[in-house]
């Protein structure tokens, strides 16, 4: 990923895998393949990245990691939302929301 | 996340570390295996899928690091890591740690030393109850500090002001009483105190009890109380003391309680008596003998307590013009006014300490800068290995904190050393307060200076080792490349090193010459073979002044006749050795003049023969004669000093002088003025009366002799003992030992300062060679092609030392701009020597420069013992 791509994700990355896990569970690559196949190849998630906040994500308690068996029949690491990481994803949809808002305002202002 | 959720994760990270990186090294590795899979199903060879993933994941070590450099905890257990990583690699360079220990060890003992002396001298309180209530009042003269308070002034302020708990007074002088009864006389210190004094400094006796108010008055009763160690010395602590009484002078004293252990104030004394309330002595409104001292009542501040002085002040100069017109009292805090002798050559230490401690700093930043050189390749390796520059960083200061708290630890100890010395050096235990010891605070300060010094001498070298880029270091990595910008830093420090050292050295320079100055001084008077002591007879024995005159006048006579003696005489106050006494003098057919106007001189009486004994030049007229005893008229001798006040330089022989109120004399003689009270002062102007005429019982005495005075000590005293047994002659010392005590204090801040300054040459002189040693090294292969091209080994010599030379010329310039400034701060300790004085310059900057020319050599000289053969084969 490109250094002003991270930019573009900063803490909006946690918010991206909390969406995409609370439609699914995915493992590690699953998640960077969804957000990339979405966003049509905008945003491309690392490993550099993605471990690191699904860790730190696991640790909140956001989420929960299970091992399970790929489709293909390899042993992965499955996420999936728990409880609170619904609520926390309802929190950071309101406040993205507002973000987008304001900036859309100050964008259009004449 | 809740608190409790976050410390159930934190404990988990640091006590399923492993676990948890288990399960991330297989969660990778599964990654991994997923990604190849669907590459190879997108129609890649499995190889060339395997290589593709890899490079897509970008490194498994990075990530695992940056995942564990995320989670919760992960502060603490690298801080674990990098103290077990640094310690073990401290270990691995044992004689780079003891070094670096050692140097810091030296330099934070010595700050913690006189930190903890400064900080019970300066800033802790005095031995006394809320020693910051404690006020002492001191006498103004139209806004000039003048002085102690007159004793009626005194009492007036005492009845009339309202904004003191206590205000307790004590006179400026102590007596010595003759003890007598015992096996022989004995001289005892006794102050004169206000029944309330101990009352206001709040510290009561530990047998007994305080003076009472009714004892100060007429009749009272002449009690007094003693000090605990009189009262062990001389009544075997027993608690029966209270009661009985003491025999001083004749007259008997009852005790009514003993002081604490370790008290005392202002003065050291055994006995306290109490101020004649309305005796006749000192009964003058314009006549200045005690130190007022008051305890404000809580709520009322050193403002409100002025005015409420100052109020009664405005009231005492309209109802006694004469003697109190433009007088007032000011108070000012009692602990900085005890504190105000010491507190510069306190704090000129405690800078000196701070510089050589900065040097410290210098040799091991520069010690961790040429180790973090040879260090390049580790860090290069370190970061490949994942970890992030913030972590390299950490890992070093690390090193360098646990190099500096080693340090501090063993910093407590050099303290605790240095404390014992500075303690018996600095007259800090005489002010009345605490022996000073190494408390919590002084830890504490240790600790910060500790970790102060490991960050200043940690985070340049580990800022430099870090900087470089890890592939290209890797690359060299077999072959540690000269860093340009490291060794500039190094130099640089070298010049700071050098700048503080020059500094250092011209303020030594300037106290040096200002103490030779002090002891080449010209007193006025000849200090050399000449014996001074203390004589006391016993009025009771010779009760008139015949009979007491009659006695001195024998005694020197016989004391005259002992083989080794040129001359004897006696004196109310020998200079240097007893001060002050100032007391107004007048030309007599003027009025007596106001306080403001008046002219004080010191008041001295001799026997005949004084001036030719002391070796002070007579200037016209004749000296006190042996026929100047009571009942013919009263003489006076002037100094030049006098004359020029009263007569304007007018011969004043034949003239009458009116003294202070009391007796008007017939000048007979003049003399030059003398050091009387300090080497310091310039000569006092005097005026002496005749010994005989003033009829006293006490006095001292000075016998010049031919040899050496100290053999006479015993003689002396051997003629007393078949004289009169009851005669007391104590503190038998030459004169020029009395000189040498004058100058103590002085002479070991000067002492401290050399022995500074020769630290901070030691270390700066280590630190210049280092690195010039080093810089030879790195230039090895130049010098081989050099020495090739057929440079002779005085060019190389001259390339080497020119290098260093340069190096210890910056420091010197900015060291010499640097110190003027400096030099200022030690004006008050200068004594006939100006701050810029240029012969302390120019010597500090040459035997500045010799030391660093020396320490230069020894690497230039090594560059021209070069094995041109090897050097060449090494390329």
């Amino acid at each position: 990923m490109a250094e002003g791509k991270t930019d573009l994700l900063r803490g909006t990355l946690d918010m991206l895998i909390l969406k995409t896990l609370s439609l699914q569970p995915l493992h590690g690559l699953g998640v960077s393949q969804r957000i990339e196949q979405v966003t049509a190849g905008v945003f491309q998630v690392k490993p550099g990245s993605l471990f690191p906040a699904l860790h730190r994500l696991e640790q909140e308690g956001w989420i929960e990691g299970s091992w399970g068996e790929s489709a293909n029949n390899r042993r992965a690491k499955y996420y999936k939302l728990t409880a609170a990481g619904r609520r926390r994803l309802g929190e950071e949809r309101r406040n993205w929301a507002q973000v987008v808002l304001a900036i859309t305002k100050v964008m259009e202002a004449s | 996340m809740s608190a409790y959720r976050r410390i159930i994760s934190t404990f988990r990270s640091l006590f399923r570390k492993e676990e948890l990186d288990r399960d991330l090294d297989e969660e990778l590795a599964s990654y991994l295996e997923l990604l190849t899979a669907e590459k190879v199903r997108a129609g890649m060879s499995p190889e060339r899928a395997r290589r593709e993933a890899r490079l897509e994941l970008g490194g498994v070590e990075q990530v695992k690091e940056k995942v564990r450099e995320r989670r919760v905890g992960a502060m603490t257990d690298t801080v674990f890591q990098d103290v077990r990583y640094a310690v073990r690699t401290l270990r691995k360079n044992a004689g780079f740690t003891l070094v670096a220990v050692l140097i810091l060890a030296i330099g934070i003992g010595a700050t913690t030393a006189l930190f903890s002396t400064i900080n019970t001298a300066l800033l802790s309180g005095l031995p006394y109850q809320q020693p910051d209530r404690l006020v002492i009042g001191l006498k103004t003269i139209d806004g000039e500090m003048s002085g102690p308070v007159s004793r009626v002034d005194y009492f007036d302020y005492r009845e009339y002001s309202r904004s003191f708990e206590e205000l307790g007074a004590l006179t400026t002088f102590t007596m010595q009483f003759t003890a007598t009864g015992g096996r022989q006389p004995e001289l005892v210190d006794a102050g004169f105190i206000t029944w309330n004094l101990f009352r206001t400094l709040g510290v009561n006796p530990i047998v007994g009890r305080h003076f009472l108010p009714e004892e100060e008055d007429p009749g009272g009763g002449g009690q007094i109380m003693i000090s605990y160690g009189f009262w062990q010395s001389h009544f075997g602590g027993d608690p029966a003391v209270v009661g009985s009484a003491l025999n001083f002078d004749g007259n008997p004293f009852p005790v009514v309680g003993v002081m604490p252990p370790g008290f005392r104030f202002m003065f050291d004394a055994d006995v306290w008596a109490l101020v004649d309330k309305n005796g006749p002595f000192d009964s003058e409104r314009d006549s200045h003998s005690h130190w007022v001292v008051g305890r404000l009542r809580p709520g009322v501040t050193m403002e409100q307590a002025q005015a409420d002085v100052d109020a009664i002040s405005s009231a005492l100069a309209e109802q006694y013009p004469a003697s109190n017109a433009g007088k007032a009292m000011l108070l000012t805090e009692l602990q900085s006014y005890m504190v105000r002798d010491v507190r510069l050559s306190l704090l000129l230490l405690m800078g000196t300490t701070v510089l050589v401690l900065l040097i410290a700093c210098g040799n091991v930043a520069g010690l961790l800068l040429a180790r973090g050189e040879r260090r390049l390749a580790e860090m290069a390796m370190r970061s490949a290995l994942g970890a992030s520059r913030r972590r390299l960083l950490r890992q070093l200061v690390t090193e360098s904190l646990i190099l500096t708290v080693a340090a501090g630890l063993l910093g407590i100890a050099v303290a605790y050393l240095l404390q014992g010395v500075i303690l018996q050096l600095l007259p800090v235990g005489e002010l009345g307060m605490e022996r000073p010891v190494i408390d919590s605070t002084a830890l504490v300060f240790t600790l910060l200076v500790s970790v102060a010094t490991g960050v200043v001498v940690g985070v340049i070298p580990a800022l430099r080792g870090t900087a470089s880029d890890p592939a290209q270091q890797l690359r060299s990595a077999t072959r540690a490349s000269p860093d340009v910008k490291s060794s500039r830093l190094r130099s640089g420090l070298v010049v700071l090193q050098v700048a503080l050292s020059v500094a250092l050295l011209i303020g030594s320079g300037l106290l040096i010459r200002s103490f030779a100055q002090l002891s080449t001084v010209d007193l006025g008077f000849d200090p050399q073979n000449l014996l001074t002591g203390q004589l006391q007879i016993q009025v009771s024995q010779y009760p008139t002044p015949e009979e007491r005159n009659q006695f001195f006048t024998s005694l020197l006579e016989e004391i005259e006749a002992l083989p080794g003696v040129v001359s004897a005489t006696v004196i109310n106050r020998l200079p240097i050795l007893s001060r002050w006494q100032d007391w107004s003098i007048w030309p007599a057919e003027q009025p007596s003049p106001s306080i403001q106007e008046s002219f004080s001189a010191m008041a001295r009486w001799v026997s005949p023969g004084y001036f030719e004994t002391m070796g002070i030049p007579m200037v016209a007229g004749r000296d006190i004669a042996a026929t100047d005893v009571p009942g013919s008229p009263d003489v006076i001798v002037l100094s030049e000093g006098v004359v020029r006040a009263l007569f304007q330089d007018a011969d004043p022989i034949g003239r009458m002088v009116n003294v202070a109120d009391w007796r008007t004399f017939e000048v007979v003689g003049v003399v030059r003025d003398a050091r009387v009270n300090t080497l310091r002062r310039a000569p006092d102007a005097a005026f002496y009366m005749s010994h005989a005429q003033m009829a006293q019982a006490r006095a001292q005495i000075a016998v010049r002799t031919a040899g050496d005075p100290n053999a006479l000590v015993g003689p002396i005293d051997d003629l007393l003992r078949r004289k009169d047994p009851n005669v007391l002659f104590a503190n038998a010392s030459t004169m020029t030992s009395v000189l040498d005590d004058e100058v103590a204090d002085f002479r070991i801040v000067i002492l401290s300062l050399v022995l500074f300054a020769a630290v901070a040459l030691a270390l700066t002189s280590i630190g210049l060679y280092g690195v010039l040693a080093y810089h030879v090294s790195q230039r090895l292969n130049e010098i081989g092609v050099r020495m090739a091209m057929g440079a002779s080994n005085g060019d190389l010599l001259g390339m080497i030392l020119g290098r260093g030379m340069l190096l210890a010329g910056f420091g010197l310039v900015l060291g010499v701009a640097g110190a003027y400034p400096g030099t200022l701060v030690l004006r008050q300790l200068l004594f006939q020597t100006p701050p810029l004085d240029p012969a302390t310059y120019v010597v500090a900057v040459g035997f500045l420069g010799l030391v660093a020319a020396v320490a230069c050599l020894l690497p230039a000289w090594r560059a021209t013992r070069v094995d041109l053969v090897e050097v060449l084969r090494r390329e």
